[in-house]
């Protein structure tokens, strides 16, 4: 839970299902108990993110205390979804954590130049990526003190 | 007296009209041409068929073999900016290839390897009564398989790497480069005593960071093939080999059959097995595409039992 009572969510957006369940399990044995919501692709994380499509009417109080984005997505790609996050006031300075097999030049100049707060290369090894996991919740579920919530103003829908 | 003052005023110019005269021409249309690069221009010919005739004559005719072999020069020059301009295009083309396919390695062959391993792993775990030690010994053969191959990949896309990189040529200090080597392979195997002597003086104009893997990749050869040796030596300078000046890494270890030399910098290749010294065989395929890059080659000398010497250059051979 954090200050405001709200619970800490993870968002991984992660389009492929094994990578998915090694995820959710080096999570899992790494004794991150958070509530854990999976996005697809691109779109499906922005839907969430604007509660838009399926998720229309969502509370946008309730935001992901961390973002682990992948960067080849079907669809809208990690690099895209980054840029829009950081060009709408609701989403500008949620966490996001690059979490990707590639390490090439361009991913990371890209990624950090659209603002990503962190770049981790998803390792080969599940030893190693069970440890990955247990330093980024380590780090961003506890150490790290979030951004303070701004006063959001969603869209008005009908 | 008078009569001969005149004969002499008339014969001088007589000789002045016909040959001072065209012979002053004739310069002014060479100094015109070699200033203007004007080679249409010709000299009027003369009407008398004296040597001054022929000169002028001559003069012509050399006037058209240049220009002849002007246009000659230029179509040369403009085929060759062509020819230039081609293999530039195909070059570009390739390293944006080269760029592409790297680029989906790095993406899109990983991610298999993370499930064979990350489910082995379950499978031990989740399913750990269905498996005798046997079982276990197979799932451990296939999870390092696993992360072997993801090591591999690294090495190729590294070396892919390597070659697109833009080299930035510095002045740099080789005996210091080769001592931080030294020191930090000895904390990495403090178990292990090993001589190395470095020459001192030793300098290069060269990229700082290929010169590193450079010296790095030679240096942990060195170390690691006289890993079973009782008293290691190392040792590195320059000196002159085949003929020229060139840098050497010279070990004690373990050497190699000078048949096989031609294949040691080669990616992949080895020519021990994992379980007598690890490795992927990247090291040496690594050394030489950073001198090549430079214009510099690298070749080695040894005996199998009897020690290694690894040379570069990285300057262009002046031919």
């Amino acid at each position: 839970m954090d200050p405001n009572g709200e619970p800490k969510i993870i968002l991984p957006v992660e389009d492929n299902a094994d990578d998915e369940e090694l995820m959710l399990r080096a999570l899992r044995k790494s004794n991150v108990l958070n509530e854990i919501i999976v996005a697809h692709d691109g779109v499906e994380a922005l839907n969430y993110l604007f509660a838009e499509g399926p998720y229309a009417g969502r509370d946008l109080r309730i935001m992901p205390q961390i973002i682990l984005l992948d960067l080849k997505l079907p669809k809208i790609d990690g690099l895209e979804v980054l840029r829009r996050l950081r060009a709408d006031p609701r989403t500008d300075l949620l966490p996001v954590v690059i979490l990707t097999s590639s390490n090439e030049e361009q991913d990371r100049i890209a990624g950090y130049g659209l603002g990503a707060n962190s770049y981790v290369r998803k390792p080969v090894d599940f030893n190693q990526f069970i440890e990955s996991a247990r330093q980024l919740g380590l780090y961003w579920l506890i150490l790290n003190e979030p951004p303070p919530r701004r006063r959001v103003l969603s869209p008005v829908r009908n | 007296m008078i009569a001969s003052l005149c004969a002499a005023f008339l014969l001088s110019s007589f000789l002045r009209r016909s040959i001072s005269e065209p012979i002053i021409h004739l310069a002014k249309i060479a100094k015109v041409v070699s200033r203007d690069k004007n080679y249409h221009l010709r000299a009027p010919p003369s009407e008398n068929h004296d040597e001054i005739g022929i000169l002028i004559q001559s003069f012509n005719e050399m006037l058209g073999q240049i220009e002849l072999r002007h246009a000659d020069l230029i179509k040369a020059y403009d085929d060759l900016d062509r020819r230039v301009d081609e293999r530039t295009f195909q070059l570009e083309a390739a390293n944006k290839e080269l760029e592409a396919v790297s680029y989906s390695i790095s993406h899109d062959l990983r991610s298999p390897l993370r499930s064979i391993d990350g489910f082995s792993h379950a499978l031990l775990e989740d399913c750990a009564e269905s498996f005798d030690a046997q079982g276990r010994a197979h799932l451990a053969r296939i999870r390092n398989a696993a992360t072997r191959m993801g090591v591999l990949i690294d090495d190729f896309l590294n070396l892919a790497r390597l070659t697109r990189a833009e080299i930035q040529l510095e002045d740099v200090d080789l005996r210091s480069l080769a001592q931080s080597i030294a020191s930090d392979l000895r904390a990495s195997t403090p178990e292990r005593d090993v001589d190395v002597t470095i020459q001192p003086g030793l300098q290069a104009h060269a990229d700082p960071s290929l010169l590193h893997l450079t010296l790095g990749n030679l240096f942990e050869n060195a170390w690691k093939f006289t890993s079973n040796r009782p008293s290691a030596r190392i040792e590195f300078g320059r000196t002159t080999a085949n003929g020229r000046s060139a840098f050497f890494v010279r070990d004690n270890g373990a050497g190699f059959d000078p048949v096989y030399a031609t294949k040691l910098f080669g990616a992949f290749q080895r020519l021990h097995t994992a379980s007598e010294f690890p490795g992927t065989g990247i090291g040496l395929a690594t050394v030489q595409r950073a001198v090549q890059r430079h214009g510099g080659m690298v070749w080695a000398d040894s005996r199998p039992d009897r020690g290694a010497t690894f040379y570069f250059t990285l300057e262009r051979r002046q031919s």
